[in-house]
């Protein structure tokens, strides 16, 4: 019984073959390869051509795993094949050994094995690609911001000096539509700027204190002269219990409104624009409100009212709406990026409203911001003050040049390069009372120069205000201003009334 | 009796050199991966060029390996030449070149090692161009398998120089 068990169970079957030096078959007992007495080896298989030289050797014993063969039916078997030779007065013996279940098995675990390993090289490879993309892409973005900034400058201050020559009307028109469409070019660059700041992942929430009533009611104030442009009705609706001062992300706040706010007047040409906001629950120190945008606009298919928060997404691409398709997008990251969500309910031909709920901060120890007109107020005396501009970009100096002028009391002196900043700054011939700093100098960065001030061993010299005139303004960028010592930052591009009320307010 | 020479691809696991083989002997190829376990083994009568000299090549397609000290030193006895394989698309497979080829150099110093780029059809000559300096030391020959660019060109270099 046991043996016609193991004649139908057994899974290894092994082959033994006697043969002579040369590699010609003695022996066989058939059990894999049949009728191979009298043959040569290698007519079994060409793996045995390889083996004929080692017949030769003495008292060597090899072995050979997982060899793949070919049994009389063509049928792959996989073998273990030992060979022994002795002394020589034996002939050689071959065993082969069918482990053919055996190494399927492994086979199956091998393949898993393999193709996992592969998957994660080409993945990690896929990752590698795409950073290095997002890296470049993000570069190029970041140059190609600060190379329009410098142009953009002198764009925006030579049309305000150009309304100041005594232009007729139709010239004063014309500086309108240049000034809008810089305007425009402008935010487009601050768009890209954001968009790309969000996709890199460096978009951060800034919680500071600020007066929300009159941050509503600036946002309120600049969409209403554009809605009433159009001719459309502007109304707003702020519940009389919002807190006042709150802890938010001001700057990010303003966008997502203002956004918002843009595209409702954009695509609304009768009827109104409601802004509200309200006061949903105070608790735990918290705030939430809810914002609510509505319009009697062309309103969005139910379809497409997902996609539209997509970048560079435009439904309509009527010439008679322009823009980057950015801003919808923006406005829902930052949303998104407190926790929120931005809700949208349209109907198309009736109108579409915009809603979400923020969190804010209420803190008894947050005190009242001074208002702009308090921090800025300046009289111009007689006084005469020396400003040192350190930029190499000609745009640059000559706009700063034409802003102070205008005013007659500054006096301003350049440098183009990051080491003639020190010998100026202590000539005692003319004691700089401001530098106005670029920070990409062609020679060192300018918080380099900054830190150099700083070191300087008179307090006169050491304590100089310093303001960076720079495109460059991500959280970590004005850390390390801060770090070398720079008082405040102007961002490129600057228009006139910026660049004065920061100098006016360190000059005090 | 017809030469015959024993010819042994190395390489890491998934770099091609079953379909390599499988494109040399038989002019197939599929684009599914199966692992080889252990060694198969084919063969192929070829006339090499210029000579007119009839050769069998007796070709071991040994399991793939990332660590080549791992290989299994029966499989290369009585080995004439080596072909080693990488795969342009991985660097994990050629990052360790060097050290790999001084592996075999220094075990079987009289023996030729022809050196290929596997899988060109996946890359550009960008590429190449751009890691020329990895490449240029190294590399005898790019093939793809699945093309056939170079898969006959390989064979026949080096059995020219086992003859």
């Amino acid at each position: 019984m046991l043996e016609e068990y193991k004649k139908n169970y057994a899974q290894s079957v092994n082959q033994y073959l006697i043969v002579d030096t040369e590699g010609n078959i003695k022996e066989s007992d058939d059990v894999i390869f049949k009728k191979i007495e009298g043959k040569h080896i290698s007519d079994i298989h060409p793996f045995f051509e390889s083996l004929t030289a080692t017949l030769t050797e003495k008292n060597k014993d090899l072995v050979f795993s997982c060899i793949h063969l070919n049994d009389e039916e063509g049928n792959t078997i996989i073998t273990d094949i030992i060979v022994k030779t002795f002394d020589g007065k034996k002939p050689p013996l071959i065993v082969i050994l069918d482990l053919t279940v055996h190494y399927n098995n492994y086979q199956t675990t091998a393949q898993v094995r393999n193709e996992s390993v592969i998957n994660s090289q080409i993945l990690e490879l896929k990752n590698e690609y795409l950073k290095e993309k997002e890296a470049f892409k993000n570069a190029f973005i970041a140059n190609f911001n600060h190379e329009l900034r410098d142009p953009i400058t002198g764009i925006l201050t030579f049309s305000e000096i150009l309304k100041k020559t005594g232009l007729t009307d139709e010239q004063t028109n014309y500086i309108k539509v240049m000034d809008s469409s810089t305007n425009y070019l402008k935010q487009l660059i601050e768009d890209i700027l954001d968009i790309s700041k969000i996709e890199s992942g460096k978009a951060e929430i800034i919680l500071e204190p600020f007066n929300l009533h009159e941050l509503l009611d600036e946002i309120a104030q600049i969409h209403k002269i554009n809605s009433e442009k159009k001719g459309l009705e502007f109304i707003t609706d702020f519940n009389s219990n919002l807190p006042q001062i709150v802890g938010g992300d001001k700057m990010k706040l303003r966008q997502v409104l203002s956004n918002l706010l843009s595209n409702a007047i954009k695509f609304t040409e009768v009827g109104s624009i409601t802004f509200k906001a309200s006061l949903n629950q105070t608790r735990a120190r918290k705030a939430n409100i809810h914002f609510e945008i509505s319009d009697t606009g062309i309103g969005i298919p139910e379809e497409d009212q997902n996609s539209i928060f997509e970048s560079f997404k435009q439904l309509n691409h009527s010439y008679k709406y322009t823009g980057s398709g950015l801003g919808l997008a923006i406005a829902k990251h930052y949303v998104e990026l407190t926790g929120n969500k931005i809700t949208v309910d349209s109907t198309v031909g009736k109108g579409s409203t915009f809603s979400t709920n923020l969190n804010f901060r209420i803190d008894p120890s947050y005190k009242l911001e001074k208002s702009n007109n308090e921090e800025t107020s300046f009289i111009e005396s007689d006084k005469k003050y020396n400003i040192l501009l350190v930029d190499d970009s000609e745009i640059t100096q000559l706009s700063v040049l034409k802003i102070l002028a205008s005013k007659g009391n500054y006096f301003l002196d350049i440098a183009t390069k990051g080491e003639d900043v020190i010998p100026k700054v202590t000539n005692y011939d003319s004691p700089v009372d401001l530098i106005l700093l670029d920070i990409k100098l062609p020679d060192i960065n300018g918080d380099e120069v900054a830190k150099l001030v700083r070191k300087l061993p008179e307090r006169e010299h050491k304590k100089i205000p310093i303001i960076a005139l720079t495109a460059r303004v991500f959280k970590d960028d004005l850390k390390k201003y801060k770090k070398a010592g720079i008082n405040d930052v102007v961002k490129k591009p600057f228009d006139e009334d910026t660049l004065l009320t920061k100098i006016r307010e360190h000059l005090k | 009796m017809k030469l015959s020479k024993k010819v042994v691809l190395i390489g890491h696991f998934g770099v091609g050199k079953s379909s390599l083989i499988r494109r040399f002997v038989e002019n197939t190829f599929t684009e599914d991966y199966k692992v080889t376990i252990g060694v198969h083994i084919l063969k192929k009568d070829i006339q090499i060029p210029e000579t007119n000299k009839d050769v069998t090549l007796v070709i071991w397609d040994l399991e793939g390996n990332d660590d080549i000290t791992n290989t299994r030193p029966s499989y290369l006895i009585g080995t004439h030449g080596f072909i080693y394989v990488f795969d342009l698309t991985r660097p994990n497979t050629y990052k360790n070149l060097e050290f790999d080829l001084n592996y075999i150099k220094e075990r079987y110093p009289n023996l030729p090692v022809k050196v290929i780029g596997n899988k060109k059809d996946l890359v550009t000559n960008e590429f190449i161009k751009e890691n020329k300096e990895i490449f240029k030391q190294y590399v005898d020959l790019y093939t793809s398998a699945k093309t056939g660019k170079n898969v006959e060109e390989v064979f026949n270099q080096l059995a020219k120089s086992l003859v």
